[in-house]
């Protein structure tokens, strides 16, 4: 394998990760945010009781 | 019965992505010029495709809001949930293509980054929407939706600029794939099928992430209404 194919390689899987990771981090992101509005919803479902 | 749907699409989703994998980096064939580095096609390309759809929704979202905020409020926070959740999705596809795009550039070209047209005008919509979600996230009082709305519908007009670009200034950009005149295409079919069910994939993909981040601005408005009927009432 020459060098530039193993660099251009090395380039493709890097891009495939950065997407990879950008879309996941996105996703837990909504997870927390989900989670924590949960938690406030059910604080003020019990003060309203 | 809706649970189970959302389950099948969830499950369907991640069979797509999986296979839209699958089809672009075993399946389909190297590009004769550039080799394994052309394989970032699969995942630049529908990215870019479908920022133009999310910030379109969010375009529709803020005309939305700005047509029904006096008459039906309820259907204008609706479409101000929309608005957000298609702005917020369209940066994460955008941020894609901006990080994509020079790893792919450098190998290509030798260099990271241009100022060319297409590359300038894609930076500059993404900066618009940037600017809008912070805008969202840091200003307060009743007119920032309004100024949302404005500020959305013309972070949207740089779309159609962006898309052009590269047909009206050629510059560093290649010509574009589809819909660039009669040479454009992707002849090869195999390399054409994993470009489909890539852009199928993200398609569905944004879609569902599009939904939940809907679903959570609605939570969230519904909250904030609590919030201020609870201050009312103490």
């Amino acid at each position: 394998m020459s060098p530039g194919a193993i660099l251009d390689h090395q380039f493709t899987v890097a891009a495939y990760i950065i997407t990879w990771t950008l879309h996941l981090v996105y996703l837990v992101w909504l997870t927390f945010k989900w989670r924590a509005q949960k938690r406030l919803e059910a604080r003020l479902n019990g003060n309203s009781r | 019965m809706k649970k189970l749907a959302s389950g099948l699409y969830v499950v369907v989703t991640i069979a797509l992505m999986i296979w839209g994998f699958y089809q672009a980096v075993y399946v389909a064939p190297l590009d004769a010029m550039q080799g394994e580095i052309s394989r970032i096609f699969y995942y630049h390309v529908p990215n870019a495709m479908l920022c133009f759809l999310f910030f379109a929704i969010s375009l529709i979202g803020s005309i939305g809001y700005l047509s029904y905020r006096n008459k039906l409020p309820s259907r204008a926070q609706a479409a101000d949930a929309l608005a957000l959740a298609g702005a917020e999705v369209g940066v994460l596809y955008c941020t894609v293509v901006l990080t994509t795009g020079p790893l792919w550039g450098r190998r290509a070209w030798g260099i990271w980054w241009t100022w060319d047209a297409r590359l300038t005008t894609t930076l500059v919509l993404w900066l618009i929407y940037v600017s809008y979600l912070l805008m969202r996230r840091f200003a307060a009082g009743p007119q920032v939706q309004t100024l949302a709305a404005v500020l959305g519908i013309f972070g949207a007009l740089d779309v159609p600029i962006v898309y052009m670009s590269n047909r009206w200034w050629r510059t560093q950009h290649p010509a574009p794939v589809f819909g660039g005149g009669p040479d454009s295409g992707i002849k090869d079919p195999a390399m054409l099928a994993a470009w489909e069910w890539n852009i199928l994939a993200w398609l569905v993909w944004g879609v569902l992430i599009l939904a939940l981040r809907y679903r959570l601005e609605r939570q969230h408005q519904k909250i904030a209404d609590a919030e201020a009927q609870a201050a009312l009432n103490a």
